[in-house]
């Protein structure tokens, strides 16, 4: 076997359709074709029609059983070469950063020159299936040999049967939803509600500007005559979101409410990564590397917090690369929920978490905030699960572009789970990085 | 970077090469192909053209498809016929209308329907299943040869449209369109696709039975037309309700509403095609037989009318209006308005109604938010859809400051009509444009230069000329400054064309061309009303002649301070000069449509006319003496340049005032009454894609024909 060197992993850019809130301006779209536009977006944009790319990898966390296929199904209607693969995967709502990750693997041992991660999500086209009941019976029917057996199969039949089984993205062994849970951490962690729905304005108020100042225009595509992000509260005022109710927790002790937790979004994003060579070979920029990614779980059964796992992801993935968490020029942690992220923030200023949950001496320590999701997140631009991470992935490799340096990604995810990932500039990966470079 | 909308690509090839399949015909239009399963696919792909359309070689060929398949079936060595495109956006869009001029007589018509029906009655007959597999246009003869096939598969792609539209060319159905529509979708919903020539999404086709089955990719086609030959799948044909309708007293009736209906739009004596086809359906609507027989007897004289022959021209027109703007250039997807006025509203509302981001600036926050509501109003009327609508008033920015000025990819100017107000505007844009930007004025009095005067590169600046009401109206008028580049001008005309409008260049000179050619029509009008004739018999006669308003109605709907400032601008005399009934109409505040009374006193949107009737001699004539003055001022026109032909005069003036289509346009109707000459026949189809229709927004086709 010849010795195998590894490769930088090179993000040329992504393109995203404009989020909106769930059963508003994509009320009749599916996955599908919000998957395609976006991919279709990146073909576009980087000039793509023909070419085989060779992998797309992505999917859905909501998603109806004749997606099984979705990845494959959207390059089909794209304008790609029809001979590119398409992988449909799911790690909730790191789909699309976990989708990159991957790619990025093959493309640092060359088992792929290129791939698209991609991701989309709709709780405005949610599958509602029948009882588990009602639908063994029709296989029963279905199965049945002639109309009187086949009615017989009705035997013991109830009305009740027919209630239709809505989708839910409750965590199945706890029977609570996101909100709830993350409730439970701002109370474990004492969040104040201020800090918050400060949180959330100052999202709301840097994803406006990064709007208004053209930053976003080359990152989205227009979908079903949607240019922007209808989240996006651009008369947010401190006093209202101090007004709105508790969105979980009735009583005194609630923090969360629906401004500082995402709402439901529709939305899709797919993001272009290849080899350097790939990259010069057909003209495309490369905005960044991505030089380290990791993901980690928590044991949230145990009490720990549904979505503290990025804690652990990001100590681990620091240590491989050998820097800590002052290293860094911009900081993206999604914003599933405003106490999210301060519960993140505050464990790692935490002693004994570090000590006991991360194996540490010392705390991570803080950051310095101004460098946090300086062009706005999730709380102000939704968050359809499977596409937030190629959301993330495109808006800091564009940052990074324009002003250099290092960025940290971090996403918390349903079941306790946390991916993460560190993009550099060309200058920065140069300097920090000792990856060999393929000879 | 360009962006698409749609999320299926358009301009893939449709139906690559099968894999495995021999070429049995050598053709050059067509390929015909049987694969290893025994089934035959014909793939249309006419050489050397965008669109498919049955031109003759086109035709001779699939006759030669049937023949082979006639003896495919007779031997069994095929299983079926599919028929498909392999063009991005035709399956196949019609007959091809560059052949029509070259039918002369009744008899060289009915020879050549006789050709085409024969081919298309053996493909009906064949004993072997058939499939038409449809994506992109399906239009006129294209799907009178799918309506003779036993099953139709269409995808629901946006760029898949089917129907009849035959009579916006003064004809209809001629290859037994009439009598196989009829059996497919019942004789109301046939009619009302012949009568209106609308063109179906093909969910609504599907929903009249012109189409059998949807799919949802266009990649599903090949798939499903296979499983409909193996399947032997034959369409289910009308319901026995719809096909009652043919029987008497039913037809009779039906007949009896679609004559009134139709009437309603169109005068017989004007567009015959229609009130043609209603006597067709209403003497033969339940034999097929004699039907078949009886629609090439009526089809051969309209084919070889002057109203058709005119009509194709403005259809030639049309094309060679879109054809200014150069394809490849990248739509505009960013419109910046400044005045939220009536025009400048009206502008902005258009131009997100065409799937745009338009942001509109206004000193005054309440003009804004007027405009919003008017908006509203007019996309819940064109786009229905509540998403839709949502989806369009978020496009519909309210940009007091301007700030979405640096990223505007196009920049309209509708302010008031001051030369140092717009000059002020326009210096203060400029340096905040982005390069490459469109840069135009919407101004209707002031020369382009004028207001480029100020700037730092005048050449960028042009007119855009749009007309009141912006959503009815087709023509937008590019105007073009001696100093404006040639390349900023192309640019707008993609613009215009992008949002579904006719762009037609002009000379920066007063008026352009159409308010210069309507004023004096207008103003003698006035006069005509001043020295005593009615009011109602002068609308009459212009009616009469095949306007689509009489001038003093018009006037009102303008607005007649309006009409009195471009005849001032135009140095126009007479009609509504001091002490005239028109100027003591405009010193009494009546000033038409807009405050509720001028010539005419108008109530719910309508002017309020009495019933009269004249004699139609005096009528005709009248109305002759009426256009004369918009005729001279043609020529005028030409004389001097404002645009560069007699066709594109006819063109403007067609889609700008609406100016009687049926006779080919006034330079056309001059040369054609006079002898004079000046047009071509028929307007050159220098048109590279020979669609047969343009895309579909029905209200300016209105006026073109029923």
């Amino acid at each position: 076997m010849s010795e195998q060197t590894l490769r930088r992993i090179a993000i040329v850019g992504g393109a995203r359709i404009p989020f909106c809130r769930s059963n508003t301006l994509y009320a009749d779209m599916t996955n599908l074709q919000m998957l395609t536009t976006a991919l279709q977006g990146v073909v576009d944009k980087y000039n793509l029609g023909g070419a085989l790319i060779d992998e797309v990898t992505g999917g859905a966390v909501v998603t109806h059983s004749r997606d099984w296929n979705i990845a494959r199904e959207a390059v089909n209607g794209t304008t790609l070469n029809p001979n590119t693969p398409g992988v449909t995967m799911m790690q909730a709502c790191g789909t699309s950063l976990q989708a990159a990750m991957g790619i990025g693997a093959k493309i640092a041992t060359g088992a792929i020159e290129c791939g698209i991660a991609c991701g989309t999500d709709t709780t405005s086209d949610a599958p509602i299936v029948f009882s588990k009941k009602f639908s063994k019976r029709l296989i029963e029917i279905g199965k049945a040999k002639g109309t009187g057996a086949k009615i017989g199969q009705l035997k013991g039949f109830s009305p009740a049967e027919l209630a239709p089984q809505p989708p839910s993205t409750n965590e199945p062994r706890t029977g609570m939803s996101m909100g709830q849970h993350c409730e439970l951490m701002a109370q474990q962690w004492d969040i104040p509600r201020d800090e918050q729905d400060a949180l959330a304005y100052e999202s709301h108020v840097k994803a406006e500007e990064a709007y208004a100042s053209g930053f976003m225009d080359d990152l989205l595509v227009p979908c079903n005559g949607v240019y922007k992000d209808n989240n996006i509260r651009a008369d947010i005022s401190k006093e209202k979101l101090a007004e709105l109710r508790n969105a979980f927790e009735r009583s005194d002790r609630g923090t969360l409410t629906a401004a500082n937790s995402t709402p439901l979004t529709d939305g899709a994003s797919a993001v272009l990564l290849c080899s350097e060579e790939w990259a010069a070979a057909r003209g495309l920029p490369v905005l960044a590397y991505m030089t380290y990614s990791q993901h980690a779980a928590i044991d949230y059964l145990a009490g720990r917090g549904l979505l503290m796992a990025p804690t652990i992801a990001v100590a681990k993935m620091l240590d491989r690369a050998g820097i800590t968490l002052q290293d860094f020029d911009f900081y993206e942690i999604h914003e599933a929920f405003a106490a999210q992220v301060l519960c993140t923030l505050r464990a790692w200023e935490d002693a004994d978490f570090c000590k006991e949950v991360l194996d540490r001496d010392a705390p991570l320590g803080s950051i310095d905030r101004s460098k946090l999701n300086v062009r706005g997140s999730s709380l102000a631009f939704g968050h359809p699960f499977a596409a937030t991470g190629g959301r993330i992935l495109a808006t800091l490799a564009k940052t990074l572009a324009d002003k250099g340096g290092r960025g940290l990604i971090s996403v918390c995810t349903a079941g306790g789970m946390g991916v993460t990932a560190i993009l550099e500039s060309a200058n920065a990966a140069e300097k920090q990085i000792d990856i060999p470079k393929a000879a | 970077m360009t962006t698409t909308n749609t999320a299926d690509a358009a301009d893939a090839p449709e139906a690559p090469p099968l894999t495995g399949a021999r070429s049995v015909l050598d053709l050059k239009d067509w390929t015909l192909e049987l694969d290893f399963e025994d089934l035959a696919w014909a793939t249309f792909n006419r050489e050397g053209e965008s669109a498919n359309t049955l031109g003759r070689r086109a035709l001779e060929e699939f006759e030669q498809i049937v023949t082979w398949a006639e003896k495919a079936a007779a031997d069994k060595s095929a299983r079926g016929l599919i028929i498909m495109s392999s063009k991005p956006k035709s399956f196949i869009s019609g007959a091809d209308i560059r052949e029509f001029d070259e039918l002369k007589t009744e008899k060289a018509v009915i020879e050549g329907i006789k050709k085409a029906t024969d081919i298309l009655d053996r493909l009906e007959a064949l004993k072997l299943p058939t499939v038409a597999a449809i994506h992109g246009y399906c239009l006129g003869g294209g799907m009178e040869l799918a309506m003779a096939c036993d099953y139709r598969i269409a995808d629901k792609d946006d760029a898949t449209r089917l129907g009849l539209p035959e009579v916006k060319l003064g004809i209809f159905p001629g290859f037994h369109g009439t009598v196989r529509s009829i059996r497919l979708a019942g004789p109301v919903n046939a009619m009302q696709a012949m009568l209106t020539g609308r063109m179906y999404r093909s969910g609504a086709a599907r929903g009249i039975g012109l189409v059998d089955k949807l799919v949802d990719s266009k990649h599903s086609l090949r798939w499903a037309a296979r499983k409909a030959v193996l399947k032997k799948q034959k369409s289910s044909g009308a319901s026995t309700a719809q096909n009652l309708m043919t029987k008497w007293p039913a037809r009779g009736y039906l007949a009896g509403q679609m004559r009134a209906k139709t009437a309603e739009k169109v005068r017989e004596d004007h567009y015959p095609a229609p009130f043609a086809l209603i006597d067709l359906f209403e003497n033969f609507g339940d034999d097929e037989r004699r039907m078949k027989a009886a629609e090439t007897r009526a089809f051969a004289p309209l084919m070889i009318s002057d109203t058709a022959a005119n009509l194709r021209r403005v259809f030639a027109l049309s094309e060679r209006l879109k054809s200014q703007a150069p394809k490849g250039l990248a739509k505009p997807q960013r419109i910046h308005v400044i005045g939220a006025g009536t025009m400048g509203a009206d502008i902005a509302a258009h131009c997100v109604a065409s799937g745009m981001l338009v942001s509109l600036q206004d000193l005054s926050e309440d003009a804004l938010k007027a405009a919003q509501k008017r908006a509203k109003k007019h996309f819940k009327k064109r786009l229905k859809k509540k998403t839709a609508v949502d989806a369009a008033l978020a496009r519909f920015v309210l940009d007091p400051k301007g700030d979405h000025v640096p990223r505007a990819d196009v920049i309209i100017e509708a302010i008031v009509e001051k030369l140092d107000i717009k000059q002020k505007v326009f210096a203060e844009i400029e340096p905040r444009m982005k390069d490459g930007a469109v840069l135009a004025s919407n101004t209707s009095s002031l020369p382009i230069e004028d207001i480029a005067e100020g700037l730092k590169d005048p050449g960028r600046l042009i007119g855009l000329h749009f007309f009141n009401p912006v959503p009815q109206l087709p023509l937008v008028e590019v105007v073009k400054s001696p100093v404006s580049r040639d390349a900023d001008i192309e640019k707008g005309c993609a613009f215009v064309t992008a949002i579904s409008k006719f762009p037609l260049i002009t000379k920066s000179t007063p008026g352009f061309l159409v308010n210069r050619v309507l004023a004096p029509y207008m103003m003698s009008a006035m006069e005509k009303y001043e020295a005593g004739t009615e009011r109602e018999k002068i609308d009459q006669a212009a009616k009469e002649f095949g306007m689509p308003v009489g001038p003093l109605e018009l006037a009102d709907q303008v607005g007649l301070d309006i009409c009195m400032h471009v005849a001032e601008i135009l140095g126009i005399e007479g009609g509504a000069s001091e002490g005239s009934r028109t100027a003591k109409l405009v010193s009494a505040g009546k000033l038409g449509k807009k405050s509720g009374e001028g010539f005419y006193v108008w109530e719910s949107g309508k002017p309020k006319a009495e019933e009269k009737t004249y004699k139609k001699s005096e009528l005709a004539t009248l109305g002759k003496e009426l256009v004369q003055p918009l005729l001279s001022e043609c020529e005028a026109c030409l004389a001097d340049d404002v645009v560069a032909d007699a066709d594109l005069i006819d063109a403007g003036v067609i889609f700008g005032t609406g100016f009687a289509p049926f006779r080919g346009g006034p330079m056309h109707y001059l040369a054609s009454t006079n002898g004079v000459k000046g047009t071509s026949a028929t307007a050159s189809t220098n048109t590279n894609d020979g669609d047969t229709t343009n895309d579909g927004d029905d209200d300016k086709s209105d006026r073109a024909a029923a």
